[in-house]
């Protein structure tokens, strides 16, 4: 979810408590302030009547338009002394010019008269309907939540697209970048101290791994580069006591084992500097040829070398593809993912080689589908098998990094499917 | 066996494992062999001797060995010079070259590959043919043929390949699998069964035979092979 989307959902959520809190103390302010009013006119009212009785006036007469009543009754002593003196409440009453009830707001006083005789005045005035407020005050706050809403999220959407710009510039960045690969630097144009301060850590932090990164890939090529000298020289005093002492064969046996043993590690250690080549891009020129003859001869090679394996190798290859690349990179891009085909099919198994659509596809039979995720790592292994070295498809993979191409591993009705799509775009271009 | 003069030459490599054993190879074939492990111990030696071959470690501890090749061609053009360099970069081998090496060795090579070298460079002195002779076998590795007593020998390629790897080390034990990854090259990584090898090699000493060849190709244990001459 994005944070704008979250933002503008809670807004929305926290504005509804608020604005529904706000709507009670509206209403409760409001009434408060009719009643108070009301009780002032009807404490003027009752005033009026009060001294007209206890003066023996005459009393106003009970409909002066107003919609004022009073009632005048005489009590018990001991009526009057359980009820207050004064009392107000709201009650409906029956109003005969309008022949309906009403709301009113009434106010009972109870008084003595000059021979101590008990009263009880009851004075009312009509007042406002206390279901058309609410209905009113409801309606009127839906819809200042409806405006309000609108104008709260634009706002911010606003804002927050404004102030947040420089952070969608870092993560934009952040989505280009490539570790290893050459970049621009972490953009920072902000005066935003939070920002600046991001943008200063990104940017240390790339450089830092990037470092990492180039350190490693030169620890590598040094150390495979360093071990080169000692390594023949291993083998070469091996060949030595191969060929100049008289050993028994028991005593060649094993300095065989561990030449090859020795071998494997030289493979080895080659394959990494390729690899660190590659990494390096070491290999910059390119050249325009047909990758067709490539692939024809490599698979001529590995029927040769897995003919006991007899294994079923179709091949579906147009007359002729061009491709624009680094022969020897398109080479070592053919032989693994071939050789990594014929290597792990199980005798009397199919391999497919097809190019189609400018896709090469190699499929072989398979069990079960393989890590995705890891196949093209480093020393990544499914079948431990010896001798091989484990770089095979991280090779694919560099090179395909190199030129940028698209890599995939897919398991396909019982087969394991690799499809690299070749550089051949010049064509089309052209 | 093979005839060629025995030359005089000089060793310019800093590492001392590497030095002892070229020496050793090259001894062993009755070269004479001066060594020198740094640019000035080189310098001085060349100028005071005069030598039929140098091999020329680029990388020196005191100086690029470049610049002495530039040296060695001023003074006298009668020396050939092999470029060993750790570097297998293609920019030294070029500006080796240009400058007029014979030949180039990249580091790390086998010992076998350098007797081969000094061997071809020896033929190239005597004006000779760059071929190979052993016993009544003679392969050219420049046309690609081999001649069994004047007479060609039809051979397809791996089979020409196999010979040719036996022809530059005869007498010397060869394992399978290293002669499945110099004829097949790196293809054979991770092969376990090497039938395809046992394949190539018994046309090959099927046709080795018929043509009359005086040398033989003997399997020695499981393990290997050993080109051995009937003379």
């Amino acid at each position: 979810m994005r944070l704008i989307y979250r933002m503008a959902l809670r807004l929305s959520l926290a504005l509804i408590p608020l604005i529904a809190i706000w709507a009670a103390v509206f209403y409760f302010t409001v009434a408060d302030q009719i009643n108070d009013e009301a009780d002032d006119s009807l404490e003027d009212y009752s005033e009026l009547i009060m001294i007209r009785v206890l003066g023996n006036r005459q009393l106003p007469p009970l409909n002066d338009g107003s919609n004022n009543s009073y009632s005048i009754t005489p009590v018990s002593a001991e009526y009057a002394n359980e009820h207050p003196d004064i009392e107000y409440y709201d009650a409906e009453v029956y109003i005969p010019e309008k022949r309906e009830t009403e709301p009113a707001r009434i106010m009972t006083t109870i008084f003595q008269d000059s021979e101590g005789r008990f009263y009880e005045l009851k004075v009312s005035t009509p007042t406002f309907e206390k279901d058309d407020l609410q209905k009113a005050i409801l309606s009127l706050i839906v819809a200042l939540y409806l405006l309000l809403l609108p104008i709260i999220i634009g706002l911010t959407v606003g804002i927050y697209n404004q102030s947040l710009k420089p952070l969608y510039a870092l993560l934009n960045w952040l989505d280009g970048y490539k570790p290893g690969k050459s970049h621009t630097p972490v953009p920072n144009d902000t005066d935003i101290k939070e920002f600046n301060k991001l943008n200063v850590a990104a940017q240390k932090a790339v450089e830092r791994s990037e470092q990492f990164h180039e350190r490693q890939k030169q620890f590598i090529g040094n150390a495979s580069h360093e071990l080169q000298t000692p390594l023949a020289v291993l083998g070469n005093r091996m060949e030595w006591m191969l060929n100049s002492m008289n050993l028994n064969e028991e005593q060649m046996g094993e300095i065989m084992k561990m030449k090859r043993t020795l071998s494997s590690i030289v493979r080895l250690n080659k394959t990494l500097l390729l690899l660190t080549k590659i990494e390096n891009n070491q290999f910059p020129d390119s050249n325009r040829f047909d990758i067709v003859p490539m692939i024809e001869e490599q698979k001529e090679l590995y029927d040769e070398i897995y003919a006991h394996k007899e294994l079923d190798c179709r091949v579906t290859l147009p007359t002729k593809f061009e491709v624009t690349m680094n022969d020897s990179l398109a080479s070592v891009l053919l032989d693994n993912l071939i050789k990594n085909a014929y290597i792990h099919t199980a005798d009397k198994g199919s391999i497919a080689i097809t190019l189609e659509n400018g896709t090469l596809k190699v499929s072989n039979d398979g069990v079960a589908p393989l890590d995705g995720e890891h196949i093209f790592d480093r020393f990544y292994r499914n079948s431990g098998k010896e001798g091989s070295t484990g770089l095979g498809l991280a090779l694919v993979k560099a090179v395909t990094e190199c030129y940028s191409l698209d890599l995939r591993y897919e398991f396909k009705e019982k087969r394991h499917v690799f499809s690299v799509t070749l550089p051949e775009n010049e064509t089309k271009e052209n | 066996m093979a005839t060629f003069a025995y030359m005089k030459i000089l060793i310019i490599e800093d590492e001392p494992s590497l030095r002892e054993l070229m020496t050793r190879t090259l001894t062993s074939e009755r070269h004479i062999v001066e060594t020198a492990a740094t640019f000035s111990e080189a310098e001085m030696k060349l100028a005071d001797y005069k030598y039929d071959c140098i091999l020329l470690d680029i990388m020196l501890p005191d100086g690029n060995g470049l610049k002495l090749l530039e040296q060695i061609k001023h003074s006298d053009g009668g020396n050939s010079v092999i470029i060993i360099s750790a570097r297998d970069s293609l920019e030294d081998k070029v500006a080796g070259l240009e400058q007029g090496a014979d030949d180039y060795l990249a580091k790390p090579f086998h010992l076998m590959e350098l007797s081969a070298r000094i061997k071809s460079v020896a033929r190239r002195m005597r004006g000779g043919q760059r071929c190979l002779t052993v016993g009544n076998v003679r392969l050219d590795p420049e046309s690609n043929r081999v001649f069994v007593n004047d007479t060609e020998v039809a051979l397809l390629r791996k089979e020409f390949d196999i010979l040719a790897y036996f022809m530059q080390r005869p007498n010397h034990m060869i394992d399978k699998t290293a002669l499945a990854e110099a004829v097949w090259g790196d293809h054979i990584d991770s092969v376990d069964n090497f039938h395809f090898v046992y394949a190539q090699m018994k046309n090959l000493r099927h046709k080795l035979t018929s043509a009359g060849a005086s040398i033989e190709i003997k399997s020695v244990y499981g393990f290997g092979y050993k080109l051995v001459s009937e003379e």
